[in-house]
């Protein structure tokens, strides 16, 4: 490579008036070492006596092109008559040079180029001796440090969870008391004017598809703020900066460091999480983390845990569901380690690099973006799996296997569903929540975990007082309207009051803030019945098996086509075993200690 | 220069950010990332830039395509093992 009088004296000179090149430069005339020049000067000499390939192009360019192998000339040049001598040539040279550097040419060509521009940088640029730290660096300096940065990451994560849960409260109700309101009452009343007033059909709308569709569809606030927060963290660049501190904490505890990219979509959706594997080389490694990512809590985990803390730890929400998910991550952690001493002691570190993008401002297009995609991901998932396993537990509900009742017309403790599940209750007993009810919304929360709650709201779904009754059947479609649109602007002036909570302070009306509603007590009651007077203890143990077992049915089958069967079992198998094991130390142990 | 690019990731203890890389062999990560993209084409580094998902049933695909749950991730940059050493 030569340069052009004009570039060469451009280059020569000092690129900023401060700038003082350290030492003039010999010559700015690419040269290799001289065996390779020797050799690409042979090898041109040779292209440029050849007729065709002389006229069509630069011979030491072409010399050096086909000395690193480029397929593409080295082919054309084959095609062209009278050139066997010449790739002779080449390859005698390149078998010759490749022994001298004991390495491949076509890197010891690049590595010479890049020696060549970053001796022209050097002579002809002067860099500040520290270079200016930008806004990124400063706070990267922070947020990735060695010691700070867990912290930091635990710190964000307790704020999303605040945010999540004490901050959608009000809209959460809000949606609530559409559902079991207005909605409830236009739908029997449209039904009563079509007839079917008092039916199966009446039962399989308001029974089914409202409480088990709408106990969901209840949640859609909190998703929205756990969104909202997740986007935020995602669109400013810190995610990254997340995936690279635990990374760093995995791999000091022996663990693949980049197995916490998949861990970290796992907090959306395990299913994802699952194919995010494929980012990793090695089998092994793939199977390893496949195994930890249900241990992640997803989003659809969150209603489960934010139904329940509300009930059982009504001050303590949003702690107790950020200690959920902090358990999650410990306990992948740890199953890592035990598993990596185990099963894949041959798993070995990969080293990695890791672009940590700069940080920027979050726009607010792409924040509702995100969560309107997760939002109706989630709506969708209402309309499909959600509802058809709505039906299925509704026939089952209605359909009595002993006593006296008829289709839709039986008490809930002789249907189907109660016989069914209470065959499996026994399994549930040490670990306080042996009843059917809580038995039933463990075995449909298999296919997916937002059904625990649709399930619950349909099997301690409890019959509305006679007073209650009366006035739903008597709303009309105006009041109805009128009491959505007000309740609206209460719960949103709530919502707004409720943002200083994240921080800790409190400007809700102890006194305006919600009663616990019918489904509430029944469910405390029912767990408060199963445990013999732990409920407490009982729910706190329920949650830790929800957030342990099987996540759902789609991350089974996700199991099943990256790992094969053998590991899809191992997961089901040892995901219950340890679900079982933990949720029976937390209520057996809590209760020596005489807590809950 | 190119071989202190693959040297510098061996000994990493720990992920490395491009800019430590960077600073570590002395050039700008413009330079950088031309040695990476040069080592990946040799197959000594494979780039990974996001989440691939299969999945058709669990019910979060997004209306514009692709996962509405696999946000974006960090580019990655990993070493694979050298075949010709033992």
């Amino acid at each position: 490579m030569t340069l052009n009088p004009t570039l060469k004296s451009r280059l020569t000179q000092p690129s900023h008036p401060a700038a003082v090149p350290a030492a003039p430069m010999a010559s700015t005339a690419m040269r290799y070492d001289s065996p390779i020049e020797a050799a690409i000067t042979q090898i041109s000499a040779t292209l440029a006596a050849h007729p065709t390939l002389a006229t069509q192009y630069p011979p030491r360019w072409l010399a050096i092109q086909l000395l690193e192998g480029d397929e593409g000339l080295t082919t054309l040049v084959q095609a062209t008559p009278n050139s066997t001598a010449i790739l002779e040539q080449v390859s005698n040279q390149h078998a010759h040079l490749s022994a001298h550097y004991n390495d491949d040419l076509d890197v010891v060509l690049a590595d010479q180029r890049y020696r060549f521009v970053h001796q022209v940088v050097q002579h002809t640029l002067t860099r500040p001796a520290a270079p200016a730290a930008t806004i990124s660096d400063r706070i990267d300096q922070i947020v990735t440090h060695k010691w700070l940065g867990i912290p930091i990451f635990l710190l964000l994560m307790w704020v999303v969870f605040k945010l999540t849960t004490d901050v959608s409260a009000p809209m959460l109700d809000w949606v609530d008391g559409v559902m079991s309101g207005p909605l409830t009452a236009w739908s029997i009343a449209l039904l009563g004017t079509l007839g079917l007033g008092g039916t199966w059909f009446e039962s399989l709308v308001v029974d089914g598809v409202i409480a088990g569709v709408g106990g969901v569809l209840v949640f859609v606030p909190v998703l929205l703020a756990l969104y909202f927060a997740l986007a935020l963290l995602e669109d400013s660049g810190y995610m990254a900066r997340a995936a690279f501190v635990m990374d760093r904490l995995m791999r000091t505890l022996g663990l693949h460091g980049k197995s916490f990219l998949p861990m970290i979509v796992g907090f959306g959706c395990n299913v994802p999480a699952i194919y995010a594997t494929r980012t990793l080389e090695r089998q092994q490694d793939r199977i390893l983390t496949g195994l930890l990512v249900p241990f992640m809590s997803c989003s659809a985990r969150l209603p489960v845990y934010v139904l329940l803390a509300a009930i059982f730890f009504p001050t303590q929400t949003g702690l107790v569901v950020f200690s959920l998910y902090l358990l999650g991550i410990l306990v992948a952690i740890l199953l890592g380690i035990i598993l990596k001493h185990t099963l894949f002691k041959r798993s070995e570190q990969i080293p990695f690099i890791l672009e940590l993008p700069p940080y920027r401002m979050p726009t607010i297009q792409s924040i509702w973006r995100q969560m309107w995609e997760r939002t109706a991901a989630f709506v969708r998932k209402a309309g499909t799996i959600i509802l058809a396993t709505s039906i299925v537990v509704w026939l089952l509900i209605a359909t009595p296997v002993r006593g006296a009742g008829s289709f839709a017309a039986t008490e809930m403790d002789d249907s189907a569903f109660a016989a069914v599940a209470g065959s499996v209750a026994p399994i549930f007993a040490p670990l306080g929540f042996g009843s059917w009810e809580a038995s039933g919304a463990l075995l449909t929360g298999f296919v997916a975990k937002e059904v625990v709650v649709s399930t619950m709201s349909q099997i301690y779904a409890v019959e509305p007082e006679a007073a209650a009754d009366e006035d739903l059947a008597t709303l009309s479609v105006v009041d109805g309207l009128t009491e959505i649109v007000t309740s609206f602007g209460t719960a949103a002036l709530d919502t707004l009051k409720a943002i200083p909570l994240v921080i800790g302070i409190n400007l809700t009306d102890a006194e305006a803030e919600a009663e616990p509603t019918a489904l509430m007590d029944t469910l405390q009651t029912s767990f408060e019945q199963a445990s013999g007077g732990h409920g407490t203890l009982a729910a706190l143990a329920f949650l830790v098996f929800v957030l342990l077992y099987t996540p759902c049915v789609t991350a089974v089958a996700a199991a099943r086509q990256e790992f094969g069967n053998k590991w899809m079992w191992f997961s089901i198998i040892g995901q219950f075993t340890l679900a079982w094991i933990a949720a029976c130390m937390v209520f057996q142990i809590g209760r020596l200690l005489g807590l809950g | 220069m190119l071989q202190q690019v693959l040297h510098a990731l061996e000994q990493a203890q720990q992920p490395l950010s491009l800019n430590d890389l960077a600073v570590q062999v002395g050039v700008d990560t413009a330079t950088l990332e031309g040695m990476l993209a040069f080592w990946e084409r040799k197959g000594r580094i494979v780039l990974h830039d996001g989440q691939a998902c299969m999945s058709r049933g669990c019910g979060g695909c997004s209306p514009t395509g692709g996962c509405a749950f696999a946000g974006p991730s960090p580019r990655a940059f990993l070493l694979v093992p050298d075949e010709r050493k033992p």
